[in-house]
């Protein structure tokens, strides 16, 4: 099985590609720019970022691309959250009480995502921006105290953001919902 | 711990065509240079101790911007090594990067001393060697089983102390008599804290001068809410944190006059960072005697599997206590403080 990891730059990226050698997948970081012809994948994770989606969509390689005709499971983490929300057509802005460390996690529908985990459940966030509700194509599968989308899934699509980092120690459920995604594929 | 784990690789590959360096930056800590030179000969290395000291307080002195300090000890880093290297023969650095090394570095968060090539500097140009990297793509805990699988225990649990030292806890310029008391509260907060059951995975001091300014009445109001009889100070000096992926370099806050148990406060700098954005660190006052003196010493000991989230220990009152007692016996030093802060918004170190 194997699932790349797309490097945008944030400091967990590499953290997912650890978490997912653990869970026996292989997986390595590739760049933004990679077009979606090139991805043969069973699966694909886009790590989180410094920068931000009102930067403009063409600062993001192939990736606006790719979320729009990614026909393997998708998930993205963070920065590439908010592109998935923007891409299908939601609106990010800046975070009035942003998130950095410790949050709880309330599960609003588990899906296939966040199954098993919920109600609530704590994980580590970092994030200026966030995805606005209410907009977009994407069903909201989980919030938080702050913030109003910290899980997504899009329409009819094996296409799932999350705000908050599953790849990071401090979130104790994240190898749990890896392994969800991961069996995405499998089923 | 990550350069002696890649020495004894090295020397495991290499035998005696390896040269030791090990340098004496006038960072470390109380007997820190005879300790690291006992474990490295034991392990059986051909080890050369350089004494620098002199050569880093010149390349630091008047410098107070965490960013410069660490360029500073960069340079001279290298600068000695690319000497050391030729007078020895040899033409490969092999050095203990680890991957939250470059990931930080190349993130733009902090510039780790021990990363070049990721930011695309030519080491063979610019200081005459090539570089090898064997442990770039491992984290601290994945680093400690290296060691316990070459069999070098000691350094496998050796409590992990980053290259610059306590240059990156004595926040703003380093002055002879700061960098004393920072290295003497250092002593007395490793001397309780790892004599507890489960230690701390990384404990520490830092050191900043006690220069406040009121936090102002919106932040003081979001801090009454929480701790009626509180009150929020701005030191002078910034400290680094990560906010979002990107670098942040900012505010330090001071609470004093709280309940005893920094650890019911774990929840405070999300709310003090939504009243005032530009806060990277809270520091909670430890109870303890007033004194005159010019400096705050910072408690920091954290919970974590591979330093890039961490969380505060928690660290009962009846054993912080003899700490602040302990530091405060300096008079240089005015309060002793507990960091509340998790990393992100802060990192482990402070500048």
């Amino acid at each position: 099985m194997n699932i790349p990891v797309v490097f945008m730059g944030g400091q967990y990226n590499h953290l997912i590609v650890r978490a997912l050698k653990e869970l026996g997948v292989e997986s390595r970081l590739i760049p933004p720019s990679t077009p979606l012809e090139a991805l043969k994948v069973d699966g694909l994770i886009m790590g989180g970022g410094p920068r931000s989606v009102s930067d403009g969509l063409e600062k993001f390689g192939a990736m606006p691309g790719v979320i729009r005709g990614c026909p393997s499971p998708l998930l993205g983490i963070c920065l590439s959250h908010q592109l998935i929300g923007k891409v299908m057509g939601g609106e990010v802005v800046k975070g009035r009480l942003p998130e950095y460390g410790k949050t709880v996690i309330r599960v609003i529908d588990e899906d296939d995502i966040l199954r098993g985990i919920g109600p609530r459940f704590t994980a580590w966030a970092s994030h200026n921006d966030e995805v606005q509700k209410n907009h977009g194509n994407f069903a909201i599968l989980a919030d938080s105290e702050y913030c109003g989308v910290e899980a997504l899934k899009v329409d009819g699509r094996a296409v799932y953001g999350v705000q908050f980092h599953v790849e990071v120690a401090d979130t104790p459920m994240g190898k749990h919902i890896l392994r969800n995604f991961i069996s995405l594929y499998r089923s | 711990m990550d350069s002696t784990a890649c020495a004894a690789l090295a020397h495991r590959a290499l035998g005696d065509r390896l040269v030791c360096f090990f340098l004496d930056t006038g960072f470390m800590r109380e007997g820190e240079v005879e300790e690291v030179v006992r474990l490295l000969e034991s392990l059986g290395l051909p080890l050369q101790t350089l004494r620098v000291r002199d050569r880093f307080m010149d390349s630091l002195r008047g410098k107070t911007d965490a960013e410069s300090k660490r360029l500073a000890f960069r340079e001279t880093f290298y600068t000695i090594l690319g000497e050391a290297v030729k007078g020895a023969g040899c033409e490969i650095l092999i050095q203990g990067t680890i991957a939250p090394d470059w990931i930080e570095t190349s993130g733009g968060i902090k510039t780790q001393h021990n990363v070049l090539e990721q930011l695309g500097v030519n080491t063979k140009d610019r200081f005459g060697f090539r570089l090898l990297e064997p442990l770039l793509d491992l984290y601290k805990d994945q680093v400690r089983a290296v060691a316990r699988h070459l069999g070098v225990k000691e350094a496998s649990e050796r409590q992990p102390f980053p290259g610059p030292g306590l240059l990156v806890r004595c926040i703003g310029e380093v002055k002879k008599a700061k960098l004393e008391s920072l290295r003497r509260a250092t002593t007395i907060v490793e001397k309780h804290l790892v004599s507890l059951p489960s230690p701390p995975k990384q404990y520490l001091a830092a050191i900043v001068e006690d220069d406040r300014s009121p936090a102002g009445s919106e932040l003081e109001g979001a801090l009454k809410k929480v701790i009626p009889a509180g009150r929020a100070f701005y030191l002078k000096g910034l400290a680094t944190g990560v906010k979002g992926d990107d670098r942040a370099y900012g505010k330090i806050l001071l609470i004093t006059r709280g309940p005893p148990d920094p650890s019911d406060q774990f929840g405070l700098p999300e709310k003090m960072i939504h009243a005032d954005r530009g806060i990277v660190r809270v520091l909670y006052a430890l109870p303890g005697p007033r004194n005159r003196g010019d400096y705050v010493v910072i408690v920091r000991a954290v919970e974590t599997r591979d330093f890039m989230t961490v969380k505060p220990s928690v660290i009962p009152p009846n054993v912080l206590r003899p700490i602040a007692l302990g530091i405060l016996k300096d008079e240089r030093v005015s309060v002793v403080a507990y960091d509340l802060t998790s990393k992100p918004p802060a990192t482990v170190e402070f500048e």
